[in-house]
């Protein structure tokens, strides 16, 4: 994973809070950013993802709290003051300007002589590949190209900080996959400290270095994308990052066993699991196995019969929809390989054996 | 422990609250602060002393002046609804059917929007008077008849010419926004014509219909040069305080009728502001607008109505012009351009003419750049929200104050050197005084007589570019001054160009707002075509109407080509992806 101690505190936010009237957008923020660190704000909308990245940026005044970058305190500096570059969902590219006057925009304001800014622009073409399109206007451009243009935009005043806001979400899906890459190529090459915010997963779990999982002006979990996958606190992190299911229970300490309806499932030993006795349990779609042919399951433990209400082909994977048939309205998700579907000829009505595994199940506080 | 940064404050946000404060006080300064001194007015006497409200009783006992009110409103009333008819079948017929020569119509529909009110009505002296065409049926080829123009009659008809442009305008937008698949979808639940009419056409123009209501009833109830020509002697409010004003230098009782003016348009657009509030697009990005189908009946009607409205107001310019060649109406009836030498007649030759061009370049150039730069700063900025939220309301305010009564209540503010300070022996000294009895004054009276339109259109153009170039520019270290220059302008240069040729015309053609403000010294030709009337020289007013409406004609082709200009060198910024 990342070398958190190599690198230093390249930003620091530091109880950031921000209220419009008397909402809440965000509520007591707390977040170090390393040096050369890809750092994705993840949230569902309205979670305060987009707000938070304004505040970095200047754009928005928050109402509580600190901001450092790079030692110097700049909660109250004007945005013209601060050192990024940001890249908007819409993109901004001035209509009226070519590629190439889009990317040099910033430069010509500074006192450098034109030489200077004909080579750093055309670097950047270069950088993000249109060396060919730079006399083209943002109208004649591809989305993906006119992307490119404001990464290079943004890019230009050579930033220590670089902002991008959902700036693949316009994109179909084939694009915003090639350039997911290519974004983290140009990032990792330049060593650019990177905040971007998204509300797609997949996005955030291929491109972060760490995510920052926000939950309604609150920031529910970071880590590494493996570490949100594996170890996700809270059910919302959880059933955000990927899908998980929950089942409401209640959790015998002593023996380590949780009760679901007239089910009883094993849990392993974690000394962590210090909660009360009414709980979540959770588990993966694609950690529960399916049984349907094995002799003497009565002797195996943490099974269910389940009945096969839907069946949804997704490609390598089948999702099955499972319900008992005590709670028929609560749905689980079973993952299974498309092979073991077919050759095992399962359809809609059939009932079945499913396995949680043991060691895969994991047990959250229930605030409901 | 931390390096704090030095420059906390930014150089740009002060200048950006500098020049917000500063359109503020502009604003207020000529659009609100001068309705003040003509409120006091009309709660004084003509020596200034305070009397309450004497004016207001006196006026209401004198059955002439009241009656000049019921008149007003009579006009008004009966003008908005004929106009906004007209207007909508007009504008019907250019949207949702399948007129032919669709483009001509559009194109010479307008063309009474360069025909001074005025001008219209020396116009309609030349058919419809004692000597008229019609009235003599051609200088007696055929039988003739009188439709008793000088009164009512003549300032309906004046009036409709006056306002029917300015409902079709509303109206022809208001019925371009539209979506074929409501009317397909009503078409496939079999609803009839007068259903589909009914329950999709009337809800979305609704907004439309409501301004257009609004635009036509301040027009004409607050219209001067038509009832001043041809009102004879069915006197209204506007004509009324001209002659309190100039006839009778009662300034006092000019005031109090100036609030009975002001008060009407003011509530209509009171009532107004708070229909559109609730306008929501019912029309999404999403839709494909109407393609009417072909239907001979409805067609056919349309082209006959269509062609009666354009031949009226052919007819009518063509009497102008016909009335300024010919020699002495009706008893010689050679051609000559004597009547364009001006030099015997109640003016002074050519100046006049040339004074309004010149006002009307300058009203062109100050008032675009007033106006852009205003709505910009409005639109586009976050700091200082209250303030901006009161320029704007400020903005929209012009278009319910007549011009008549800006006129007055420009000579009362402008005209004194110094305000005194109520209960303390303290003068202020008046800055604006300067511009007293110079072209300035003019120029500022015109601008902001039709600021609300330009300051609309601003408004609109800059609301559909991106937010985010102001906070791209911020992130770039780019001030905003530069990319309103090389961005902001460069995108909205159609508009702008627009707003310049509106301020041109309209300046041309006005008369109200600045009948009491030209100084003697600089004599503008909508007021000696008002006082070559008054003296009888009809020819000479009817020649001097056809160089105004030839000038803005000029001016307005000059913009349509410069407008084609830019439209194809942007076309590459707008044109979509070529496929």
């Amino acid at each position: 994973m990342i070398k958190k101690e190599g690198s230093f505190k390249y930003l620091e936010i530091k109880n950031i809070s921000k209220n419009f009237g008397e909402t809440f957008v965000l509520k007591n923020i707390h977040l170090d950013v390393f040096k050369g660190e890809f750092l994705c704000l993840l949230g569902p909308s309205g979670c305060g993802k987009t707000t938070l990245l304004r505040i970095i940026s200047g754009l928005e005044r928050q109402t509580n709290g600190d901001i450092v970058q790079d030692g110097l305190l700049i909660s109250n500096s004007p945005t013209e003051k601060r050192d990024f570059g940001i890249v908007f969902q819409s993109y901004a590219l001035f209509p009226n300007l070519n590629a190439k006057q889009n990317i040099a925009y910033g430069l010509e304001n500074k006192k450098i002589n034109k030489k200077e800014i004909e080579k750093r622009t055309n670097n950047l073409l270069r950088l993000v590949g249109l060396e060919k399109y730079s006399d083209q206007f943002p109208s004649q451009l591809s989305g993906g190209q006119q992307q490119r243009v404001a990464l290079a935009r943004a890019m230009a005043l050579s930033p220590g900080l670089l902002l991008l806001d959902e700036p693949l979400s316009a994109l179909d899906a084939q694009v915003r996959s090639k350039l997911r890459n290519e974004i983290k190529l140009i990032q990792k090459k330049l060593n650019l400290t990177t905040i971007m915010v998204t509300h797609d997963q997949t996005e955030a779990l291929s491109m972060a270095d760490r995510v920052v999982v926000m939950e309604r002006g609150h920031i529910a979990q970071i880590g590494t994308p493996f570490e949100l996958y594996e170890n996700p606190i809270t059910p919302f992190v959880a059933d955000f990052i990927g899908k998980m299911n929950l089942l409401k229970g209640k959790y015998d300490k002593k023996n380590c066993v949780f009760y679901y309806l007239n089910n009883r499932f094993l849990i392993s030993q974690n000394t962590e699991y210090s909660f009360l006795e009414n709980c979540l349990l959770g588990i993966r779609p694609e950690d529960i196995e399916i049984i349907k042919f094995r002799k003497n399951i009565e002797k195996e433990e943490n099974i269910l019969r389940v009945k096969i209400k839907e069946i949804t082909y997704l490609g390598t994977i089948f999702r099955l929809t499972v319900v008992l048939e005590s709670k028929l309205e609560e749905n689980i998700f079973v993952d299974v390989i498309s092979n073991q579907v077919i050759s095992n000829n399962l359809k809609i009505g059939d009932f079945i054996d499913i396995k949680l595994k043991k060691e895969k199940i994991k047990l959250f506080e229930s605030n409901l | 422990m931390y390096f704090k940064k030095n420059f906390n404050k930014s150089f740009n946000i002060l200048l950006l609250r500098i020049l917000i404060i500063f359109v503020f006080i502009l604003v207020s300064f000529f659009i609100i602060i001068p309705l003040l001194p003509l409120f006091l007015k009309s709660f004084s006497d003509n020596k200034n002393n305070f009397i309450g409200l004497e004016n207001f009783i006196n006026y209401i006992q004198n059955p002439s002046l009241t009656q000049s009110f019921i008149n007003s409103l009579k006009v008004a009333i009966t003008t908005t609804f004929f106009s906004v008819l007209i207007g909508f079948i007009y504008a019907y017929a250019l949207t949702r059917t399948r007129l032919p020569l669709k483009k001509f119509f559009n194109t010479f529909s307008l063309f009474s929007l360069y025909i001074p009110p005025l001008a219209v009505a020396i116009g309609l002296i030349y058919i419809f008077g004692k000597q008229g065409l019609i009235t003599q049926g051609f200088f007696g080829t055929i039988p003739g008849f009188d439709i008793n123009l000088y009164g009512f009659n003549g300032i309906i008809i004046g009036e409709i010419f006056y306002c029917f442009p300015q409902a079709l305008i509303i109206l022809v937008s208001a019925l371009n926004l539209s979506d074929q698949r409501l009317y397909e979808a009503a078409e496939s639940l079999k609803a009839s014509p007068l259903r589909k009419f009914l329950t999709i056409t009337l809800p979305n123009i609704k907004y439309g219909l409501m301004n257009s209501f609004f635009i036509c009833f301040i027009l004409s109830f607050t219209d001067f040069g038509v009832p001043k020509v041809v009102g004879g002697n069915f006197n209204v409010l506007a004509t009324d305080i001209y002659k309190q004003v100039v006839g009778q230098q009662n300034f006092a009782m000019g005031a109090t009728i100036s609030i009975y003016l002001l008060v009407p348009s003011i509530l209509a657009f009171l009532i107004d502001k708070n229909f559109q509030k609730n306008e929501a697009s019912l029309i999404s990005g999403k839709s494909i607008p109407f393609k009417p189908k072909k239907n001979l009946i409805v067609d056919s009607i349309m082209f006959i109505f269509c062609s009666l409205i354009l031949i009226l107001v052919i007819g009518v310019f063509s009497s102008i012009v016909l009335a300024s060649l010919i020699k002495i109406w009706p008893y010689d009836i050679s051609l000559s351009l004597q009547n364009f030498r001006f030099s015997n007649v109640a003016g002074n030759g050519y100046e006049p003419y040339f004074n309004t061009v010149f006002m009307s370049i300058y009203t062109a150039i100050f008032g675009t750049i007033f106006v852009f730069f205003t709505a910009y700063l409005v639109e586009k900025f976050k700091p200082l929200k209250k303030i901006r939220m009161l320029i704007y309301f400020f903005s929209t305010l012009p278009i319910a104050i007549p011009g008549l009564v800006l006129g007055l209540s420009y000579i009362l503010f402008f005209n004194k050197p110094s305000f005194s300070v109520p209960f303390l022996d303290f003068q202020i000294f008046n800055p604006f005084s300067l511009l007293y009895g110079t072209m300035g004054i003019l120029v500022l009276a015109n601008i902001i007589h039709f600021f609300t339109v330009c300051f609309i259109s601003a408004t609109t153009t800059l609301k559909q570019i991106d937010k985010e170039f102001e906070e791209v520019s911020e992130s770039l270290k780019v001030p905003f001054y530069k990319t309103f220059l090389r961005i902001t302008i460069p995108l909205s240069l159609p508009t702008i160009l627009e707003i310049g040729s509106y301020y041109f015309v309209n300046s041309m053609i006005t008369v109200s707002a600045i009948i009491f403000l030209y100084p003697a010294k600089i004599p503008v030709s909508s007021v000696s075509i008002v006082n070559m009337d008054d003296a009888g020289d009809t020819a000479s007013a009817a020649a001097m109407s056809t160089l105004i409406v030839l000038t803005s004609l000029f001016v307005r082709l000059i913009y349509e080509f410069t407008s084609r200009n830019v439209s194809k060198k942007s076309s590459v910024w707008i044109n979509p992806l070529e496929t």
